[in-house]
């Protein structure tokens, strides 16, 4: 049992946590992939841009990722994100322990700092590479030190579905029909990087990088942690868990929802993917993973009173 | 010793000898007339005059860092922005021998007892007021009197189950309570925070000085708040309820409930309905029977009281006149704490008690009557004006401190509106070491205890030592510049732990 509200801001909080990680990974990979003397960074840069929702690619690398980390006008940036994940937080400050609150504390103060943006322009890799480490460090502290009940599963199932979706218009921004076709090697190692996938991929892939294998791996793989199916799957898990108390549930049951998508992804099969393109499949995830989003707060969050007070 | 710290230490240290540290006219609370190290506060004393003024500095960093990495702060808003700053903590702790303490325990006890009392007599058969010990229209005519309270039952007649009173020590060494607090009075997160943080800082001297411990407070809080519900429910289900994280003592709200294991909810996550409390919940509504409420009586029912309020629920306090939910504290207790009704605490105690107050008033003169209003008017430079409703430091005219054109425009809001008024001589606060700039320099202190009431009165053995950190200044509260440091109240005397030593940490 917990408040509706507190369970809506945990949500939250994960989600917006899920985000600044993934925008500082591909800030940080768009920024490497510019300093050779190639074509890839361009590409790199466009990959990055569109999948976050960017089509205009006017400024330089440096310009861009500064704006995707450091521009708090954006409501999507790193520091905007964190200022939200913290917001959360201390909406729900009792309900999740002092060592992940002080681990997003920290964070945050280091993103507002006045000296931020100079930190940034004097070494952005490593600007990114600490707040990555840091957004490791809350989600180890969040594991090892939260009792893994309702607070928690609200929380990772926020993690997940944002996953879910940022990797999804990530491949969507390589794979999807009309998307400029991704060959180059250095590019594909960058998108895989993206993903922080790279490492994970080699170990089952080897060296031979390619589309078809990318596209498997990133949505297909059972074992890696961002996959979509296996984000899915942990959604669904954790939907599972939730459902247990509810005892009123709504007509579209969110983990019913995410019950189906994992199964859609797990008896789907590549060769499919390869005659019909990956964009209908990427889209459908997209969709269901705002349908499940929806139910979450039907069913937990928004749902009418007149349904549950006592009779 | 001195000179051997700087053979080690190549920045000058700051011994806390009678030479470096000087007390003004204030007592001081470490050192003596005379100049000698007060006993208990030797431990503390020796420690830190061991310590080089950059070891202080940086431990004083590490203090401030660790206040805003836990996020112990408060919102300041700007022209553009929100910033959040924490509140000044300074590291040195002040220091209570035992005896004290028992003499402030027990004085709280009564006042307490008494107030809670007072507050049952009138919103009952109001005997008091019939026998003419406090004046009718003082007390019905005090913004803070909830006619809605009147003839209302209320647990264990403890209507004030959560009590910070602000004591000071004047120039004798002697306690006197300065003002009740029995509405939604804060800080004790505070107490709670700095003895953390003193431990860490000091660990040495904080052993060997012999601390009563402050962390029971949450549980016994907890207690508190069940003792006052309906004894035909067996588990209640305790809340906190705040205005949210905009309002200043959020972070003690949340810190409260965490320490407490219960939810902290919001007046939107509430639910009234057929007289019932209930709060949503991800699993439907479920129900609540004690608030502990930290938003003002103002605010708490729409219905009842403010309309334009959405920081309550409206429909709480027909369910609280049901009997079906329990209030901490009670609607209506800041009668108690009128600034006016304070003048007359000393009698209330001996009308129901038939004890003289073991913790005395500051002599307090009423506005409303002519002659003390012309005493007042002719003595403004000399006194402290306060608005009687008021408080956070608000609507307070410091005479000696104030301008000529200041002290001309309060005697103009004065005789406007007497009632409104109540002075009191300026009192010389105690003072107490504390690290400013770099060097280690008395200011002025209050103590706020806190006195938890329910099925018993209990006092948590430490407090807020609140500190007036600019040069000469009385104004101790938050809201008014002011910064806090932690309190020890010792166990035994001397503040060696019976071990039979105690005479030696005395400097003479």
């Amino acid at each position: 049992m917990m408040l509706a509200r507190v369970a809506d801001s945990l949500y939250w909080l994960g989600r917006y946590i899920e985000r600044a990680e993934h925008l500082s990974r591909l800030s940080t990979v768009m920024l490497n992939a510019t300093l050779d003397q190639t074509d890839t960074g361009a590409e790199a840069v466009r990959i990055a841009l569109s999948a976050v929702g960017e089509t205009e690619l006017s400024a330089g690398a440096f310009e861009a990722a500064k704006g995707l980390v450091l521009d708090r006008s954006d409501a999507n940036s790193v520091v905007s994100s964190l200022s939200r994940a913290r917001e959360n937080a201390r909406q729900v400050r009792d309900q999740i322990t002092t060592e992940t609150w002080e681990r997003l504390n920290l964070l945050y103060l280091k993103v507002i700092d006045r000296n931020a943006g100079r930190d940034f322009a004097d070494n952005s890799v490593t600007f990114l590479h600490d707040i990555i480490a840091d957004v490791h460090l809350f989600k180890g502290a969040a594991d090892t030190t939260m009792s893994h009940g309702e607070s928690w599963r609200f929380m990772m199932v926020g993690m997940y579905l944002e996953r879910a979706q940022l990797i999804a218009s990530l491949l969507e921004a390589c794979f999807a029909e009309g998307a400029p076709k991704v060959n180059d090697h250095l590019a594909l190692v960058s998108l895989l990087r993206m993903g922080c996938a790279l490492e994970p991929y080699l170990r089952v892939y080897t060296a031979e990088i390619e589309p078809r294998h990318i596209l498997e791996f990133m949505v297909f793989d059972e074992d890696f942690p961002r996959s979509i199916r296996f984000a899915t799957s942990q959604i669904e898990k954790h939907l599972s868990e939730l459902a247990r108390h509810v005892e009123a549930t709504g007509r579209a049951a969110p983990e019913r929802l995410a019950g189906r998508l994992k199964a859609r992804l797990e008896f789907a099969d590549v060769g499919e993917l390869e005659s019909q393109g990956a964009g209908e499949l990427l889209t459908t995830v997209a969709n269901e993973c705002a349908r499940i989003h929806q139910a979450i707060y039907e069913t937990f969050v928004a749902y009418p009173l007149e349904m549950r007070l006592p009779a | 010793m001195a000179a051997k710290i700087q053979d080690i230490d190549d920045t000058p240290s700051l011994p806390m000898t009678g030479a470096a540290y000087l007390p003004g006219v204030a007592y001081d609370e470490m050192i003596a007339q005379g100049g000698d190290v007060r006993a208990h506060y030797a431990a503390l004393q020796s420690r830190i005059s061991t310590l080089g003024a950059s070891e202080l500095a940086d431990r004083q960093r590490m203090l401030e860092r660790s206040f805003l990495l836990q996020g112990i702060t408060f919102t300041v808003y700007g022209a553009d922005s929100a910033t959040e700053r924490i509140i000044p903590t300074d590291l040195f702790p002040r220091i209570l021998p035992a005896q004290e303490w028992a003499k402030i325990e027990a004085g709280l006890t009564q006042r307490l007892q008494a107030l809670n009392m007072f507050l049952a007599d009138i919103y009952g058969e109001q005997q008091i007021l019939m026998d003419g010990v406090v004046p009718r229209e003082l007390v019905l005519g005090a913004p803070s009197y909830r006619r809605e309270m009147q003839n209302l039952y209320v647990p264990h007649k403890a209507y004030a189950n959560v009590c910070g009173s602000d004591l000071i020590r004047g120039q004798d060494g002697e306690f006197a309570v300065l003002e009740d607090n029995l509405r939604v009075p804060s800080g004790v997160s505070y107490m709670l925070a700095n003895r953390d943080a003193s431990k860490r800082t000091f660990p040495g001297a904080y052993r060997e000085a012999g601390v009563r411990p402050v962390e029971r407070y949450p549980d016994l809080l907890l207690a508190t708040l069940k003792s006052m519900s309906a004894d035909w429910r067996p588990n209640p289900q305790v809340v906190v309820l705040t205005p949210g994280v905009y309002n200043s003592a959020y972070y003690e709200h949340a810190y409260l409930a965490r320490l407490m294991g219960v939810p902290l909810v919001e007046g939107r996550d509430l639910v009234v309905h057929d007289n019932m409390v209930y709060m949503r919940t991800t699993t439907g509504l479920r129900r609540v029977d004690v608030i502990y409420r930290r938003v003002d009586d103002d605010f708490i029912d729409p219905l009842t009281f403010r309309r334009d309020s959405s920081l309550g629920a409206a429909g709480l306090f027909n369910a609280y006149r049901a009997g079906n939910v329990v209030m901490c504290n009670a609607p209506g207790t800041g009668v108690a704490d009128d600034k006016a009704v304070y003048a007359f605490v000393p009698d209330i105690i001996r009308y129901y008690l038939g004890e003289d107050a073991i913790l005395p008033n500051i002599e307090t003169f009423l506005c409303r009557e002519p002659a003390q209003l012309s005493h007042v008017l002719d003595n403004l430079d000399k006194l402290v004006v306060k608005a009687v409703g008021a408080s956070g430091g608000y609507g307070m005219l410091v005479g000696p401190h104030a301008s000529a054109k200041e002290r001309s425009e309060f005697a103009d809001a004065l005789k406007a509106d007497p009632a409104n008024y109540i002075a009191q001589p300026t009192i010389q606060l105690s003072t107490a070491p504390c690290l400013v700039d770099g060097r280690i320099e008395p200011r002025h202190v209050d103590l706020r205890p806190f006195i938890l009431s329910g099925e018993k009165t209990v006092v948590t053995p430490g407090a807020l030592t609140r500190v007036a950190l600019k040069r000469g200044s009385l104004v101790v509260n938050s809201s008014q510049g002011g910064g806090s440091k932690d309190t020890w109240v010792l166990a035994e005397e001397n503040g060696h732990n019976g071990n039979g030593h105690a005479e030696k940490g005395v400097a003479s």
